[in-house]
């Protein structure tokens, strides 16, 4: 595939909002190109590679060097646009449009087996002359995809989901299969696109396969009229919610959107493949603190997930735990069909069994989750309110009768999550977003009270709708007090209501708190500013929570 | 230096004002003598006393909005003369009718550009070089990311679009005075020899288009009670102001695009909701604006409409052109 055509691929693909559609160009695509452009194809829209050869700052001043731009327009035009590689490919047009074309077939192969990967070789000097020189030979179209790769930073609307389903459809093999051929270190190579088209199925492909996932419903209250003792009750984990599989001695780790995530936690792989029996888990994973037995924030979990073969030191410093909730095959033979209750007793069963057979301690690694046993409903609202102090996000209730069936079955599981805290706060800056947000104020401030001074405690991004961000970015155009760069103060005037997970102290911030995940959940237009809360009100809100 | 009361014509309450022949420019709000550039929306309200303009922009506009309006006519380049300022209409290449205006008094000129482009349309009279000493330029598109393509080779996508999916009806949006006959004349010269249908609104600006002597392709009034069938592989024009809403429910199976110079941004394009964007516009790119400023040989240049400050900064950095502030 040239890499021009690869651009318009790029760009049908960039076009078309129905994943039906998508999925028929990827297959139309993948049936007309060669395998070795098909597999760079792949590497580069399942995000495989984002390695940054060159960054977009240095993009912007080379270009402003060679076409005599002053920095400060590139910047302006920067804050429109959003994205480096875009802004670079907007100005090049009709800018080397007199050069010799050489470069019109060059093949993605080329491209990014040879050309690119020769820039790194290259003193300062040379680097600059050959990508000028580069911009001129590839034509226009072209450049956008050559800047994003260049700078790392080539996304498109294409999940690996997508492009699984694609290659599925293609040579009509299950998802799952082909899910397990993408996953890890896939290098772009003639024999690795053979192999993920490949209409055979060895044994083993077919042994990875998880079930699909039973998921809970929010709560209803018709619940609270059952007996209690009808229910299993657990804490609801705020981790990466997974299937667990070890069958003919091979295990893998399935998150819930079907991927496949061995390669992130190979600790816990390693340490699964010595039990000898073989299995299918359902549970949690999780960034453990085993000195107080509970999880880590989410954010350090990040940590771990895009990582993948991570360091000793990694794993060390973000120590995980696999908290198993329920069994669904043990041996070969698949329990979903009898009872809740009842598969919890094959559990503790077995983790009994494999804690003390396996070779090394499997518990530093592995448990299976605690049971919580409330006396009656009102108890089990005082267990909810209570699930902020072990960092979960509270109950989950399952009928002790219910089979694993799956998807969102009603009436057998329930989340009973614990309300989010809310403060009313004061929009006081704006800045500019990026992506799909450029040239709209999308990024905010807010503050709360101190005597008669505002002062800053949250930044938010989310939880406006569209509609609500284009009247306030017009609102804030209109009601700026005075621009640093991209961010704009303004005009204390705008009330919301931020809710957020989690508030403790914090020395690095001037309001000596710190929150976890502020959003915003209303435009409070009914409120004045002397309306919003104080600091204070913050503080009395951490010292009932703790 | 003069104050900013002293100039010819400045800015007041938001619009554009002679004093001297106490006449505004494309006013906002009713007054009692309106010069009109073109016959779009935002240039124009109801209830001032008299308007004048172009002949062309006098049917477009009582198209619009009936004959219940006093409107005074002039020819391209025919001056008149109100106060002892000599005044005249020349073609800005916009749409039909679409002029910028000079003013002249005591040896000095002034030109207000209108919306304007320099591209050719073949709809409209190509725009008229005008030397002045004042320029006053719209800005809509003032920063150098936008650069348009020939509208000719937008035509070809646009084309190439309807055709890659034959089974689909295709909705273009587009502004209904002006852009739809100008892509209408485009892709009329196209592979794409498909059924046209077009809004009501749409379609009534192509027949002044026509009566007006322009030679716009025919098109099938759309009608909601179409057949599903008949409709697909065809291209349908449509006022941006029906993409949102339950009017879109009137088909099946539909892709949607929206031609404006404002979808040559991706973040825009996403934003916009519809799934593909053809960046064509009838006003100026940066390269435009910036080559009428030089070729006007004006001293002194005011922008407005659309954020000038990048603009105004690169002309007095880089060119040393002296670009001056309207007081609000």
């Amino acid at each position: 595939m040239s890499l021009k055509k690869f651009s318009e691929l790029f760009g049908d693909l960039d076009s078309i909002n129905s994943t039906n559609n998508k999925i028929e160009v990827l297959k139309r695509y993948f049936l007309s190109n060669e395998p070795i452009d098909n597999s760079w194809a792949i590497y580069l829209l399942t995000g495989k590679s984002n390695k940054r050869f060159i960054s977009g700052r240095y993009l912007k001043n080379l270009f402003s060097q060679i076409y005599e731009y002053p920095q400060w327009l590139i910047d302006t035009c920067y804050l429109k646009v959003g994205d480096s590689a875009e802004v670079i490919t907007l100005l090049l047009k009709n800018k080397t449009i007199s050069r010799d074309k050489k470069l019109s077939n060059i093949s993605l192969n080329e491209l990014l087996s040879e050309t690119i990967p020769a820039l790194s070789k290259l003193n300062e000097e040379e680097k600059n002359l050959e990508i000028k020189n580069l911009w001129e030979t590839l034509p226009e179209d072209n450049h956008l995809i050559f800047n994003k790769i260049l700078t790392g930073t080539f996304r498109v609307g294409v999940s690996i989901g997508l492009i699984t389903k694609s290659i599925s459809k293609l040579i009509n093999v299950d998802e799952g299969i082909i899910s397990h051929r993408l996953m890890g270190n896939f290098e772009p190579s003639i024999n690795s696109y053979k192999f993920l088209v490949n209409k055979n199925i060895n044994l083993q492909e077919l042994n990875s396969k998880p079930f699909p996932f039973l998921l809970a419903n929010t709560i209803e209250d018709k619940i609270f009229k059952d007996s209690i003792n009808d229910f299993q009750f657990e804490w609801k984990y705020d981790g990466i919610r997974m299937q667990l599989i070890k069958r003919s001695g091979n295990v893998s780790l399935w998150t819930r959107g079907q991927e496949l995530v061995n390669e992130s936690f190979p600790e816990l792989v390693e340490k699964m493949s010595q039990i000898t029996d073989d299995f299918v888990l359902d549970g949690e994973l999780l960034v453990w603190n085993f000195k107080e037995q509970i999880a880590f924030d989410f954010s350090l979990l990040q940590k771990r997930i895009n990582r993948k073969s991570p360091t000793k030191s990694i794993q060390i410093k973000y120590p995980i735990i696999f908290i198993a909730y329920d069994l669904l095959e043990i041996n070969g033979r698949d329990i979903r069909e009898i009872k809740l209750e009842n598969r919890r007793i094959e559990l503790e069963k077995y983790f009994s069994k494999w804690q003390i057979k396996t070779e090394n301690n499997i518990s530093d690694i592995f448990k299976i989750c605690d049971l919580i046993f409330p006396k009656n409903w009102p108890d089990a609202l005082t267990f909810k309110e209570k699930s902020r102090e072990n960092n979960t996000e509270g109950l989950i209730i399952k009928k002790k009768t219910s089979i694993y069936s799956s998807g969102r079955k009603k009436g057998i599981w329930w989340k009973y999550k614990v309300d989010p805290m809310q403060l009313d706060a004061v929009l006081i800056y704006a800045k500019g977003g990026s992506g799909r947000r450029a040239g709209l104020y999308t990024d905010y401030s807010f503050a709360l009270w101190k005597d008669k001074e505002l002062i800053k405690f949250a930044s938010a991004y989310s939880g406006l709708t569209n509609i609500e961000i284009k009247e306030l970015d017009k609102w804030i155009r209109k009601n700026t007090i005075e621009k640093f760069g991209p961010v704009r103060s303004l005009k204390p005037e705008m009330v919301f209501e931020i809710s957020f997970e989690k508030i403790q102290i914090s020395k690095r911030h001037k309001s000596g708190i710190a929150v976890r995940f502020p959003r915003i959940t209303k435009w409070r237009k009914d409120k004045k500013i002397n309306d919003a809360d104080s600091l204070e009100n913050a503080y009395e809100l951490m010292k009932k929570i703790s | 230096m003069r104050t900013k009361q002293e100039y010819l014509i400045r800015y007041k309450d938001g619009n554009l004002y002679c004093e001297l022949a106490d006449i505004w420019i494309d006013p906002s709000k009713p007054v009692k003598k309106a010069l009109i550039t073109h016959a779009h929306f935002d240039h124009f309200t109801f209830g001032c006393e008299e308007y004048i303009s172009t002949k062309e922009t006098a049917i477009l506009l009582k198209e619009r909005v009936g004959d219940n309006i006093k409107i005074k006519t002039f020819e391209y380049g025919e001056e008149f003369k109100i106060n002892g300022i000599n005044i005249s209409f020349h073609p800005s290449g916009h749409i039909l009718g679409s002029s910028q205006i000079r003013f002249i008094f005591a040896e000095e000129k002034w030109l207000i550009s209108g919306d304007f482009k320099l591209q050719n349309d073949e709809t409209c009279k190509q725009y008229e070089i005008v030397k002045t000493d004042y320029l006053i330029s719209e800005c809509t598109f003032g920063l150098p990311i936008f650069k348009w393509d020939e509208s000719n080779k937008i035509a070809n996508d646009i084309s190439k679009w309807i055709t890659n999916s034959p089974e689909k009806t295709s909705l273009l949006f587009c502004y209904s005075l002006g852009k739809a006959q100008r892509l209408l004349n485009e892709i009329s010269q196209t592979n794409f020899k498909g059924n046209i249908y077009s809004h009501s609104s749409i379609h009534k600006m192509n027949n002044s288009y026509k009566k007006l002597g322009i030679d716009i392709q025919d098109t099938i009034k759309i009608e909601n009670k179409k057949k599903i069938d008949e409709l697909k592989g065809s291209l349908i024009l449509l006022p941006p102001s029906l993409s949102k809403g339950s009017y879109l429910k009137n088909f099946k199976n539909i892709q949607t695009a929206f031609a404006s110079g404002w979808m040559s941004i991706r973040a825009l394009r996403k934003r916009s909701g519809y799934d593909k964007g053809f960046a064509i516009s009838d006003h100026a790119d940066w390269d435009g604006i910036l080559k009428v400023v030089k070729i006007s040989e004006a001293k002194n240049v005011f922008f407005h409409h659309g954020d000038s400050e990048a603009l105004r900064k690169y002309l007095v950095e880089k060119k040393s052109i002296n670009v001056l502030l309207f007081g609000k």
